[in-house]
């Protein structure tokens, strides 16, 4: 990193600002050569009809951090198709490419070849220290051509899920007039920016702080490729003494109660139990809301103990309360995946999956495939298929798939209506994921295939013939639908896992 | 063939009457004063609420109304026609599942004069009928006359669970029509009873098969209940299932799709049997059977006759037919999720912890005040459970509804609305568990599972007991449970 490039400039920028009434006056001339408009073209998916994709855009802010170096969030750089970046905000557009991406971290770095590009860029200094209380901080951004600059109020570090992950980080919370901001727009606070915006909901936005960035982009140019880590238990805050007492635990209440530890997918030792108390995480005392006084941000939820400099596959040391005793014991971050949920929260870089025979259509269930249903899909989805949300993967059930809907034809006739159905069996055989549906389809029970549904209120199970008259009925459906191929599966297979 | 005789003495009515009809004057007003209970507090009663309705005199001194017109009832008053006087009445028979009550009058002078109605048969789709009845948004007795659009199995919203035979007209039915006749040519063809919100021209009434069936039901002078097959049945128009059950592609049959594993299981039909016949009535391809000139589906088939009949069935199996029994019968066992009428919910608090059975009433109560996370588990559990893995199901959820703040459970994070799994390690399937699971207990602390994250709470055992009179006593509950 960069951090002691522009020495003199830092102190020059802090002390004209210290008696400037309005540092926003003057502050844009020093960001103009560090911000960047992207332009991102890319593909977007309709789950409803897999087959299909369309063009979407989407305008996002970067910042040089470094030699060709441009930093901006993961969201919207997924299935890319050209990516290009704009100087200036206004003018000329190059074309960039995606060197490095993070999803769980929401993080990505870009480069341009054009080496002209570059000629009067400078890359700007992420800020080493969180900003303290009252710092005066700025969200800056290229808007018609001209910077704007608009003062934000910090609120408060959270530890939460991180946009388009499961993964949980320390973030910061601004109190901001700006409208429209959170693809990206650079948290300035003097010369040094101090986060990059992800979300904003009316005047909150949200930011990934600075620190948490370089300690990933560290992690990545120290070839570190394990990506963030998680705890994989759940606990509840220990308040209630009597559940202390019942626990044999001495001395001042503390610590939180594990309350539930699922398979990991990975084959590691759960390490922890339910009803174990936890005292320590890697040396900080977790009290019984389950926080930690962190030494840059303060007080924080524990959770950020497995992303604080952790990484997947690191250890974490922990002291417990088990028995009636302590213990300490080695607590191995499992690497997060997509796929490590039943239900995937997204799918990146590749088309849906999904495959028709006879005009069924079957597809994982995924939540973006849950996402069809609108903006308030989390109440208006069907409810059976929501709630598989809440249940954990196993090896045996890692995921699932579902009849999505039916391609009308004389084939599936009496089967037009079905939809939204879960996959038990095929001929006979267990199916969790499209590629275990296709090697059961080989399968046929005297020339028919049988799909089993979990049982349900409306419909358990469905013949159709195998054979020729399946493939021909399947040809023929592929065509007047307009669709190129029966089946698009791209997704790794985890029922090896 | 019980029809048949009902056509018969129907004729004979019709004669005897044909002279006198004014049916509105058999029309009965009745007022309600109901108080229904607040499911996630149990031993509480939401506020009294006014409300109407109508029903008419049959024979025997009786009156008839919905059980949706009477459910929940503190006092009923009927009322004649253009008679001020009220009369209190009282309930003798009520079927919720086919929102049907028979009311009788204190003061039996009430029927002096009164002429009673008499039923008639199933109208014809497109005949027209005239409701009668006392509707919102007046005091005199209304007349609504419509064309019988349409006859099939739909929901009854009263009890919400059950779908039996409904005729759809195009006459305004609307709140307070409830229990009032529909008649057809001087006789009742049906009993007012629902509507579908937003839809204009579209009111729903009972009719006389179902009315039939429910009187002879009470004949024994006690109601048990529509029968049920016990068998969820679907359609059989795909020519590749019909190949795999060697079924001859004729257009007739519908499938066992599965066995119920709540609501009386059938111990005759098994999945992927055919349903051939029904009693007398064929079963098409599609699911329906063709019942007075209506293509309805089959299911109606077994909803005729009385808890306990057997209807003869020819079903499909191992590529042959065959002539089978199928007992049908009334059941309660999912009254849960459906609508709970006339019955005190049960419940049972230690140290401030309420702990009632998990319901749809529980679920609405509940969700009046909020939190739609969590109501998922619940849903989960009450609808999907005992179908998706009924080895794991309960015979009742139980869930803590609230917790009554008291410095015994002050500190408690977990505060209501959670499915309990154990009480010191007993697990619980029934209120009566959670009260066995708490006094059987020696140990200093009673532990509470929720869910299934498994939180969970613990109580001083002896501090709770001592606390339990006053927590009662500050919240206004008289006894500690209801079982």
């Amino acid at each position: 990193m960069k951090h002691c490039l522009l020495p003199t400039l830092l102190v020059l920028i802090a002390t004209f600002s210290s008696f400037a009434e309005s540092p926003a006056a003057t502050a844009p001339s020093a960001w103009e050569k560090s911000i960047l408009r992207i332009e991102v073209a890319r593909k977007a998916y309709d789950y409803y009809q897999p087959w299909n994709r369309r063009n979407e855009r989407a305008m996002k802010t970067g910042i040089v951090v470094g030699e060709r170096q441009i930093l901006a969030t993961a969201q919207d750089l997924s299935d890319q198709t050209l990516v290009r970046v704009q100087k200036n905000g206004r003018g000329k557009w190059t074309t960039a490419r995606v060197e490095w991406i993070d999803y769980h971290a929401n993080l990505a770095l870009l480069t341009a070849e054009d080496a002209a590009f570059w000629s009067d860029l400078r890359p700007a200094n992420l800020s080493t220290k969180p900003p303290g209380e009252g710092a005066a901080l700025q969200i800056v951004r290229w808007r018609e051509g001209k910077l704007e600059n608009r003062q934000a109020e910090f609120t408060q570090f959270t530890v939460r899920e991180s946009d388009g992950s499961a993964i949980n980080h320390v973030q910061m919370e601004l109190d901001s007039e700006i409208r429209d901001a959170g693809s990206g727009e650079p948290v300035v606070t003097d010369s040094r920016i101090a986060g990059i915006t992800f979300a904003q909901r009316g005047r909150a936005c949200r930011v990934i702080p600075a620190s948490f960035i370089s300690s990933v982009l560290e992690a990545h140019k120290s070839g570190n490729q394990r990506g963030l880590g998680y705890f994989h238990f759940y606990w509840q805050p220990a308040e209630n003494p009597a559940s202390l007492a019942q626990l044999q635990l001495t001395g001042e209440p503390r610590g939180v109660l594990v309350i539930n530890v699922p398979e990991r997918l990975d084959g590691d030792a759960p390490v922890l139990k339910p009803h174990d108390i936890i005292l320590k995480i890697d040396g900080f005392d977790v009290d019984m809301q389950g926080d930690y006084t962190d030494p840059e941000f303060g007080s924080l939820t524990l959770e950020n103990l497995s992303t604080r400099n952790k990484w997947a596959g690191d250890d974490v040391k922990m002291k417990i309360w088990r028995d009636g005793k302590p213990l300490d014991v080695t607590y191995r971050l499992p690497g997060y995946d997509f796929q490590n949920s039943l239900v995937p929260i997204a799918v990146r870089d590749q088309p849906p999956d999904y495959l028709i025979v006879g005009g069924l259509v079957f597809q994982p269930l995924t939540t973006p495939y849950l996402q069809r249903w609108g903006s308030e899909w989390e109440r208006t989805a069907p409810f059976r298929l929501n709630h598989y949300r809440s249940d954990e993967a196993t090896k045996a059930k890692p995921s699932l798939v579902i009849l999505s809907q039916v391609l009308p034809d004389k084939f599936n006739i009496g089967y037009q209506e079905y939809r939204s159905f879960v996959v038990n069996q095929v001929n006979g055989r267990r199916v969790t994921s499209l590629t275990e549906l296709q090697a059961a389809l080989k399968q046929p029970k005297d020339n028919f295939h049988v799909i089993d549904f979990v049982p349900n209120e409306s419909l358990q199970r469905i013949v159709l013939a195998a054979g020729d008259a399946e493939r021909e009925a399947t040809d023929r459906i592929l065509k007047r639908f307009g669709i190129t191929d029966a089946v698009q599966i791209t997704s790794k297979a985890t029922a090896q896992k | 063939m019980f029809l048949k005789t009902v056509f018969a003495c129907v004729v004979f009515i019709a004669t005897a009457s044909s002279f006198a009809i004014e049916p509105e004057r058999s029309v009965i007003q009745i007022l309600t004063y109901r108080q229904s209970p607040d499911w996630s507090a149990p031993w509480r009663f939401d506020a009294v609420q006014r409300a109407g309705g109508s029903g008419f005199v049959i024979r025997g001194k009786r009156i008839m109304t919905n059980a949706h017109v009477v459910s929940w009832c503190r006092q009923i008053i009927v009322r004649k026609y253009q008679d001020a006087k009220p009369y209190i009445a009282q309930v003798e028979f009520v079927a919720h599942d086919c929102d049907l009550a028979i009311l009788t009058v204190e003061d039996e002078s009430f029927f002096d004069g009164l002429p009673t109605l008499e039923f008639g048969e199933l109208p014809k789709v497109r005949s027209t009928a005239v409701t009668y009845g006392y509707p919102a948004g007046g005091e005199e007795i209304s007349y609504t006359r419509g064309v019988v659009s349409r006859i099939e199995l739909s929901p009854y919203s009263h009890i919400g669970n059950r779908r039996l035979l409904t005729v759809q007209t195009d006459a305004a039915i609307n709140p307070g029509n409830s229990g009032g006749p529909v008649v057809q040519d001087d006789r009742v063809v049906g009993v007012a009873f629902q509507g579908i919100p937003g839809l204009e021209g579209a009111g729903f009434f009972i009719p006389p098969p179902v009315i039939q069936r429910f009187l002879k039901d009470i004949e024994d002078k006690r109601y048990d209940g529509v029968p049920l097959a016990g068998a969820g049945i679907t359609s059989l128009q795909n020519p590749a299932y019909r190949a795999r059950l060697k079924l001859p592609d004729n257009n007739l049959g519908a499938r066992v799709d599965r066995i119920r594993t709540k609501a009386g299981s059938s111990t005759v039909l098994r999945a992927d049997d055919v349903i051939l016949r029904i009693g007398e009535y064929p079963v098409a391809s599609d699911g329906t059977i063709l019942y007075q000139g209506n293509r309805v589906f089959c299911a109606l088939g077994f909803q005729l006759g009385q808890s306990g009949d057997s209807v003869p069935v020819q079903i499909w199996r191992d590529g042959q037919a065959q002539d089978v029994k199928v007992t049908v019968e009334a059941t309660t066992d999912d009254q849960r999720e459906g609508n709970q009428f006339d019955v005190q919910p049960r419940y049972f608090v230690f140290g401030g912890l309420v702990f009632t059975p998990l319901s749809l009433d529980y679920m609405r109560d509940a969700g009046r005040e909020g939190a739609e996370a969590a109501a998922g588990e619940l849903n989960y559990e009450l609808f999907f459970r005992s179908r998706e893995t009924p080895e794991l199901a309960r015979e009742e959820h139980v869930v803590l509804s609230s917790v009554l703040t008291d410095p015994v459970n002050a500190n408690f994070t977990t505060r209501g609305r959670v499915l309990v799994d154990r009480i010191n390690g007993i697990r619980i399937e029934n209120v009566a568990d959670v009260i066995r699971a708490f006094t059987t207990s020696t140990n200093t602390h009673d532990v509470i599972e929720f869910g299934k994250r498994g939180a969970f709470e613990t109580l001083h055992h002896a501090d709770a007991v001592r606390a339990n009179n006053k927590i009662l006593k500050t919240y206004g509950i008289t006894q500690d449970r209801h079982l």
